[in-house]
């Protein structure tokens, strides 16, 4: 089934490409349709475990792990669709902008079920310098510095940090946000956006039941995630006690481009007095620098709480990595350091959990449109619930992408 | 002191035959108009068909920079034969990419001044995009010389230092009805010309809007 989604899939691709080329007269300007689809594919050889992975049921941190089989846990070496993703936008009227985006995942979600990644209007006003824009629809917090590739994915690596993984997981918001840029005469560029959004009373409760996992996630607003309890699973969108989630992610950088230093802040204003609904507010501090041309250094770190009444899981959490990225031409290599933590607050069944893991990714673009890229995570996490499924994991993808 | 006398005056003589070039041909100017009378700003004035007898030097390097997620400038008019560098003054990555036939090329996620430089060696216009950033999009214009000059806001051009001979001069613009040829106008050099005028009808622009904000 994976394999003849992703030669049916391939086929649409180039289909489009063909057609795209046509012959133009010398002065003429080739015209843009206001109408534009973008495609992803991500086809990938996955080599995990022992431990199976959180997707399948198991206590694994990693998206792919192993298999549970007669002679107990065991690495498991298979050939996977990761990712199909499918991006329309339009451009409207008045200088709307129109964009959705829908992702098949079918590891993480169980089945082929397309999730609605995002659907936003977006409309700015004024120029690159000095303006302010409006943007409204079903959307993520824009915290992760490192989701900024096509179609969402990671950028520097294939599978994101833990941090930036929860992010692009487990908070999907309908909703609406203003910002304003500045950018002064010494180049020196400020931003501020704040938002608010409905659909926020469950986050929390993935990482104070699961915990922090490595992963390239993106939840859907029709989308669910698997819980350790077999069989359960949590909405990425939920909305039971109409309080909307507030936000704000403020950015200052320099006019060599060499840093920016970025904060945002996220209050979920969950109602704990109202059943099930989680109260979950977090602050995240992230840098960039470029101080070479070729070198990117990143850093983010996350702090916050997740609370809820019942049962007793309120718990606090914290996560950082620091990530150096070398890219030369149409290759990059990049090595990142995670840790995350997570502390029981109430005394109720252990939320508790400490890891680390570091992962070594190498990527190699071909042409406009293809990439292939290879990483190897390896990580350990110690989850008091977990008992003795405390194994130390490590997994090896080699992903081939296309994109249109 | 007296070296520096001697080179003052060395400049000097050298300069006057350049100066003396310079007086010898008069500038071409005019303006670009709407049917109804409008200034049309950003509109390239250029010679179509240069004498055989010019010398063509094209500028050997140009620049389409990239800052806050957008092409400047918006439209690049350069000699057939000019480098193109487009250095990425952004803090995220740009993968600029043209499919037009005039030229065909990608530079790959790259930011800073890390990509090489682009050779425009046929006539014609490039339309150049932004692989993550479908908004982006800004245009070369390839002419066959350097002879060309841009409308400022008040619409008006001029042509310096056209060499001596008949010339036919176009105006093209991104959004013009007309094609170039359709447009053409002779002057002779060295008569001083200051009222060569171009109307063009425009389409309404359709501008793709900007996301000059905090998402990426």
């Amino acid at each position: 089934m994976t394999r003849a989604l992703a030669w049916i899939f391939s086929g649409v691709l180039l289909s489009c490409g063909a057609l795209s080329s046509s012959a133009r007269a010398q002065y003429a300007v080739e015209g843009q349709s206001n109408l534009w689809l973008r495609a992803l594919l991500d086809v990938r050889l996955v080599s995990g475990g022992p431990d199976p992975s959180w997707t399948d049921g198991g206590p694994g941190k990693m998206r792919y792990g192993g298999s549970f089989t007669d002679r107990g846990l065991q690495r498991a070496t298979r050939v996977v669709m990761s990712q199909a993703a499918v991006q329309v936008g339009a451009f409207l009227p008045w200088g709307v902008r129109a964009q959705a985006q829908v992702n098949i995942e079918p590891d993480i979600a169980g089945n082929y079920q397309p999730w609605l990644i995002e659907a936003t209007l977006r409309k700015e006003w004024g120029d690159e310098r000095l303006g302010w824009g409006l943007q409204g629809g079903v959307m993520h917090v824009p915290f992760s510095l490192e989701n900024t590739g096509p179609a969402w994915s990671p950028e520097y690596t294939i599978s994101d940090s833990a941090l930036d993984n929860w992010l692009w997981e487990d908070i999907s918001l309908a909703g609406a946000e203003a910002e304003g840029w500045y950018v002064s005469g010494a180049g020196v560029r400020l931003g501020a956006l704040v938002g608010a959004g409905y659909g926020g009373d469950q986050i929390g409760r993935l990482l104070a039941l699961r915990g922090w996992v490595v992963g390239d996630t993106l939840g859907g607003i029709n989308g669910d995630l698997a819980l350790p309890t077999p069989g359960q699973r949590t909405n990425i969108f939920s909305e039971k006690d109409h309080q909307p989630a507030l936000y704000t992610w403020l950015s200052l950088g320099d006019s060599g481009k060499i840093a920016s230093v970025n904060l945002g802040v996220i209050d979920n204003r969950g109602d704990e007095s109202t059943p099930t609904v989680w109260h979950t507010h977090f602050t995240t501090v992230g840098v960039t620098l470029s101080p070479y041309r070729r070198v990117d250094l990143l850093t983010q770190y996350l702090s916050g709480t997740a609370r809820v009444r019942a049962p007793a899981n309120d718990s606090s959490l914290s996560a950082f990595y620091v990530m150096l990225s070398y890219r030369f031409v149409r290759q990059r290599l990049s090595l990142r350091y995670d840790t995350f933590r997570i502390h029981d607050l109430d005394g109720g069944p252990s939320t508790s959990e400490r890891g680390h893991a570091q992962t070594l990714a190498y990527l190699f673009e071909i042409g406009l449109r293809q990439r292939i890229a290879l990483e190897y995570v390896w990580m350990h996490s110690h989850r008091d619930a977990t008992g003795s499924l405390n194994p130390t994991s490590d997994g090896l993808q080699l992903s081939y992408r296309i994109r249109y | 002191m007296y070296l520096h006398l001697f080179k003052a005056r060395l400049l000097v003589l050298l300069a006057l035959p350049l100066a003396a070039v310079h007086a010898a041909n008069p500038s071409v100017s005019g303006s670009v108009t709407g049917p109804d009378g409008s200034a049309v700003a950003g509109a390239v004035v250029f010679v179509q068909t240069p004498p055989a007898a010019a010398t063509v030097t094209p500028r050997t390097m140009a620049v389409v920079d990239q800052v806050n997620k957008t092409f400047v400038p918006g439209v690049l008019p350069i000699a057939v034969g000019t480098s193109v560098r487009f250095p990425n003054h952004d803090q995220i990555h740009h993968h600029v990419y043209s499919f037009s036939p005039i030229k065909t090329f990608e530079l790959p996620l790259y930011k800073g001044d890390d990509a090489p430089p682009v050779v425009f060696d046929k006539v014609g216009v490039v339309r150049i995009g932004c692989n993550i950033h479908d908004w982006m999009s800004g245009i070369i214009l390839v002419l066959p010389s350097p002879y060309f000059a841009v409308t400022g806001a008040d619409g008006r051009f001029v042509l310096e230092d056209l060499p001596n001979g008949t010339h036919v001069l176009v105006a093209w613009h991104a959004l013009s009805k007309l094609k170039p040829e359709e447009t053409a106008q002779t002057v002779r050099v060295p008569e001083a010309v200051s009222n060569v005028n171009f109307r063009l009808p425009l389409a309404p622009p359709r501008p793709r809007p900007a996301m000059h904000g905090l998402r990426p």
